[in-house]
């Protein structure tokens, strides 16, 4: 058993493992208040996504800043569901797999025999393609989005399978499997030959096929897995906000969240993005609740006062976006300072 | 047509890159069991031959069979399953995996899938040195090491032909000693080897036949001994 715990899974140690899980899980009946536990869903939810995302952009080496449009389609696909044709989401979520694995491989069948760069602006403009066709789209509410009819439940089973919860505990624990589910398909890929092929496309891709590696069939699956994670996240996003609209489930903002908490907490590896997201994730919730709150000025009036009228606005709690702003200062110090992530920053002290 | 078709049969071979055609109507052939170079200058088009043979790199025209099978519309990583293994220039083994990883990679093809531990067995009492490296990782080893460790990889597939593309480039001339040991080694298995070489003596040193290959054209080909002797050889190549 002792041995056992001391076993190391990617340099955390089984017991730590353990430690950590539980104190996830005991979390939200420690802090009660919603905004707390909303904080920690989100971290879990976006490090369920960099996980994800790293299947294709750690391991495969194919980097996608396009991610928010599986995002997207499964959040989509929950509301319209939901809304429109009246499904629960037991049956949205299969749909909505369905519908991200045929984009999934609409968008890579093409993509992948581009190399380099130019499969990163790919991801970008097919996603920015279809986030432009849904906000023009009547049928899933154009820029407005898709409001979910609030469902008063009768019991936790009805809740449940409305998939609309009055408390934010059930989405903790929804997003808690989630992120679990995430990391257990990444490990069980990275373990794999399948995980060895993608490492090996990464690294040498002409002497990756030349070994018999079918490598645009590898990056495809690679690609479907991917997206598959991301849509649930996204279908669970939806009954998690009961609204979609398109700037914040497919747009070019939340696929770059998306690779830079894995970017930044440590590319390629099973720790990293869950560690990116519960640093930078928190610290954006946080920024933006205590700062793009607060009295929003006129900004023309700034026009004339020119840049100490401006800093003095900032200084005093205004702007909209001062979140956004640090957000972009933090990328930057972790970038400077430590270029493997904040994994490698822990690895460092180690 | 007398005796046994070739191994590998390369029939009026032209590559394109662009404007600009790389090779115009190349031929030659290795037969089983042989050793077989080709020389050449730089840029003569040595390693499109092969890129070009495993479909890395599109063929304009012409046609390459193996084992007497057309290898039109067969994709690169579909070929190595039918025997033919490609060993790229400058090895290209995959740095952050270790020794052993990059082995494995090279016997997951179907054909090798189910003899990988016996070709592991088989390719470590070849070159021993994997054994005591197989956990370091690919990217540490020498340059000498890593050109055994990307043979070695090829040989996974338990190929019936083996091309290797610069085996000697870079290397110090007692380690140049051990590879070309090592491919004599390879070839009393039964495996034939096709290799590129710039080195005239060198090359013909462990080849039964050679081909001399200048921009783009096959100059002339023959047997080690013929072509040492030949005219153009001494006076461009070995400057006699």
């Amino acid at each position: 058993m002792r041995a056992w715990l001391g076993h190391r899974v990617e340099g955390l140690p089984v017991a730590a493992i353990a430690a950590l899980g539980i104190a996830l899980a005991v979390y939200p009946l420690v802090a009660t208040l919603p905004f707390w536990r909303h904080v920690v869903i989100m971290s879990m939810l976006y490090g369920a996504m960099g996980v994800a995302w790293n299947i294709l952009g750690g391991l495969a080496g194919q980097v996608s800043f396009g991610h928010a449009l599986y995002f997207g389609v499964g959040a989509y696909a929950a509301a319209y569901c939901y809304k429109v044709l009246g499904l629960a989401p037991l049956v949205s979520i299969p749909i909505a797999l369905a519908v991200s694995c045929v984009a999934a491989v609409l968008v890579g069948l093409p993509t992948f025999r581009l190399r380099g760069h130019y499969f990163v602006l790919a991801s970008v403009f097919i996603m920015e393609g279809i986030h432009i066709v849904v906000s023009n789209w009547d049928r899933f509410g154009a820029a407005i989005g898709l409001e979910y009819p609030v469902y008063k439940a009768k019991g936790f089973a009805d809740a449940l399978w409305h998939g609309q919860f009055q408390d934010k505990l059930p989405y903790y624990y929804l997003a808690f499997l989630l992120l679990g589910l995430a990391l257990v398909v990444f490990r069980a890929i990275q373990r794999s030959p399948f995980g060895m092929f993608l490492v090996a496309i990464r690294e040498e891709q002409d002497a990756a096929q030349s070994l018999g590696v079918n490598v645009a069939r590898c990056k495809l699956y690679a690609l479907v897995a991917s997206a598959a994670i991301t849509t649930l996240c996204g279908t669970f996003y939806a009954q998690y906000v009961l609204y979609v609209e398109p700037s914040s489930t497919m747009s070019l903002v939340i696929s770059l969240e998306i690779c830079f908490i894995a970017i930044l907490g440590g590319i390629g590896t099973l720790w990293g993005p869950v560690l990116g997201a519960f640093v930078i994730v928190p610290v954006t919730e946080l920024l933006r609740a205590y700062l793009s709150g607060r009295i929003a000025l006129d900004m023309s009036a700034l026009a004339d006062g020119g840049i100490a009228a401006w800093l003095e606005y900032y200084a005093r709690g205004g702007g909209g976006n001062l979140d956004i702003l640090a957000y972009g200062l933090m990328i930057m110090l972790i970038a400077r300072f430590q270029p493997a992530g904040v994994l490698g920053f822990l690895r460092r002290i180690d | 047509m007398s005796g046994a078709e070739p191994l590998l049969r390369i029939e009026a071979l032209e590559v394109v890159y662009g404007d600009f055609q790389v090779l115009w109507g190349v031929s030659l052939q290795v037969r089983a069991g042989e050793v077989v170079c080709l020389l050449g200058p730089n840029g003569a088009g040595k390693s499109t031959i092969m890129n070009a043979t495993t479909a890395l790199v599109p063929r304009h025209a012409g046609r390459v069979s193996f084992r007497g099978e057309d290898l039109a519309g067969i994709p690169t990583h579909g070929l190595v399953a039918r025997g033919l293994a490609h060993v790229l220039e400058r090895r290209r083994l995959f740095p952050t995996l270790t020794v052993r990883q990059n082995l494995l990679l090279g016997g997951f093809n179907p054909a090798a899938r189910a003899h990988r531990s016996e070709s592991l067995v088989w390719v470590e009492s070849v070159l021993p040195f994997l054994v005591e490296r197989k956990d370091q990782l690919a990217g540490t080893l020498s340059g000498g090491e890593q050109q055994m460790v990307a043979i070695a990889r090829g040989l996974m597939a338990r190929p019936s032909l083996l091309m290797i593309d610069e085996p000697f480039l870079g290397l110090s001339p007692r380690v140049i000693d051990e590879i070309l040991a090592i491919v004599e080694r390879i070839n009393r298995q039964g495996v034939a080897v096709l290799f590129t070489e710039q080195n005239v003596q060198l090359a013909l040193s462990i080849s039964k036949r050679g081909y001399l290959l200048e921009s783009g054209r096959i100059l002339l080909e023959g047997s080690g001994r013929e072509m040492l002797e030949h005219e153009t050889v001494r006076k461009v190549y070995l400057g006699l």
